[in-house]
């Protein structure tokens, strides 16, 4: 009787060849995308999007070629705070086209291909029964395809947006092994804190990505008539102590500015029309930072 | 051994029946419906793949509801929603499923988010039942199934 290793073919579907196939064909995809660069965080709603949308538009400002990939499957959100909510991808030859933010930087998201509205991801299957099986398998195919089959020209930078979670990071770099590097965003919580801790630690240690730094989101309150700055969060446990416990670079903070939500909900750039204020320095600091890290 | 008999698929399973001409010995495939969907979930094709995958192949086919105006892939008679079938149909040229002009009519008066599901659960139906045109007889009768 033979051992499923005796088997010496998998029936002729040459599932092994398709998957390297794949592969092969993502590798070329990116091969002239000079730096990938991961947005984390491992919890949610601190501000990761918000900071892939503002540095994205930063590093254009600054000349730089950037795109950003949304990763955040079942929330996507890049495509609505770019501004680029209606476009529809088609193909073209072997990709399909990305949006274009302020007519230069493309963006990809699952947003793009879903109806308007409240409709959620929902894979078809022969049933859903059991879908806890097999669903992170379709998400990372899709993910892998939103990679692969996207015309991203050449870039100096691709941000990639995550969904929050520690592990999303580990995912993404399983797709794609030469990551630059990532980006890590907190709020100036203690709880927050507590989570994107053990998200550091799952980066460097475990997904082996090198962690660029950490950003400090709503950090402080801007009064929006006369520009005081207060804290938001009461107790305020300081950011850069949580980087200096992980020996990583603390990047800056931006305070929370009610301006920088409201472009964002209406997909205009905050930066064009604020670059002076606290949040758009801040930004457009970090934005010197993470090029500098890069050697762009 | 000869192909004797297939059943499904049904809710993700299905069983292919094989039987040897000479004395009538039988084995038979069962489908198992998580193995299939988690191979399915890979984006590859089972029995293997000649042709160049699409843009977002299996992303714009696995998307139950789908924004109007992307493309949508089209499902080669072997590439059906159960890869089995499809492997099935192509070894017997059993071509897919058609639908009546009523019934593609009455379709399309669906809202267009819920039409891919819509289409799924009746083509599904049909299958089971081993139907090879959808008429609007089929949709009643999906109807009056599901509201059982
Ligand atoms: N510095 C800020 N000032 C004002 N509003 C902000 C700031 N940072 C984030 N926001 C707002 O907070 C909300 C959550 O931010 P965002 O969606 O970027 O978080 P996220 O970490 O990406 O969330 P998720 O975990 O769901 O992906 C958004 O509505 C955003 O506009
Ligand atoms: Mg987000």
């Amino acid at each position: 009787m033979k051992s499923y290793h005796d088997i010496a073919s998998d029936g002729g579907s040459n599932v092994l060849e398709q998957v390297s196939v794949q592969r092969k064909h993502l590798e070329e995809r990116l091969a002239d995308v000079r730096h990938i660069v991961a947005v984390a965080s491992g919890k949610g709603g601190v501000g990761k999007s918000t900071v892939t949308a503002c540095l994205a538009s930063a590093l254009n400002r600054k000349g730089y070629a950037a795109g950003v990939l949304d990763a955040d499957l079942n929330g996507p959100s890049m495509a609505h705070m770019m501004g680029v909510q209606d476009h529809i991808p088609y193909s073209r030859d072997d990709a399909m086209t990305p949006a274009l933010s302020h007519g230069r930087i493309p963006i990809m998201s699952m947003d793009l291909f879903l109806p308007p509205g409240s409709t959620p991801v929902i894979w078809q299957a022969p049933t859903q029964r059991g879908a806890y099986t097999w669903r992170s398998m379709v998400e990372m195919s899709a993910l892998r395809e939103l990679l692969a089959d996207t015309h991203w020209g050449t870039l100096d930078i691709m941000l990639v947006d995550l969904a929050p979670g520690a592990d999303k990071l580990q995912n993404l770099a399983d797709l794609l092994p030469n990551i630059s590097g990532t980006l890590i965003v907190t709020t100036p919580t203690a709880v927050a804190q507590m989570v994107v801790g053990r998200s550091i630690t799952m980066a460097s240690d475990v997904a082996q990505v090198p962690v660029i730094g950490l950003v400090e989101n709503m950090s402080g309150n801007t009064c929006r008539r006369c520009g005081h700055e207060e804290a938001l969060f009461t107790g305020n446990p300081a950011a850069h102590k949580l980087a200096q416990r992980h020996d990583i670079a603390y990047l800056g903070r931006i305070p929370f500015d009610a301006r920088l939500a409201y472009c964002l909900d209406e997909g205009i750039s905050f930066l064009k029309d604020y670059p002076e204020s606290t949040a758009g320095k801040a930004i457009l600091s970090i934005a010197d930072a993470l090029h500098a890290w890069l050697d762009l | 051994m000869a192909l004797h008999e297939w059943h499904g698929p049904s809710d993700g399973t299905m069983s292919i029946v094989y039987s040897c001409p000479n004395c009538g010995r039988q084995i038979a495939m069962l489908t198992n419906q998580a193995e299939t969907q988690i191979v399915r979930s890979l984006g590859v094709k089972i029995g293997g793949r000649s042709d160049v995958a699409a843009p977002m192949e299996s992303l714009r086919s696995n998307l139950a509801m789908q924004r109007e105006g992307v493309e949508t892939t089209r499902p080669s008679t072997s590439q059906t929603k159960c890869p089995f079938t499809g492997m099935v149909n192509e070894a017997f040229a059993r071509d897919a499923l058609t639908w009546s002009d009523p019934a593609l009519a009455r379709l399309e008066s669906i809202p267009a988010f819920v039409r891919p599901m819509v289409r799924t659960n009746v083509e599904d139906y049909a299958r089971e039942q081993g139907y090879v045109e959808i008429t609007e007889l089929v949709m009643d009768e999906v109807k009056a199934h599901l509201e059982m």
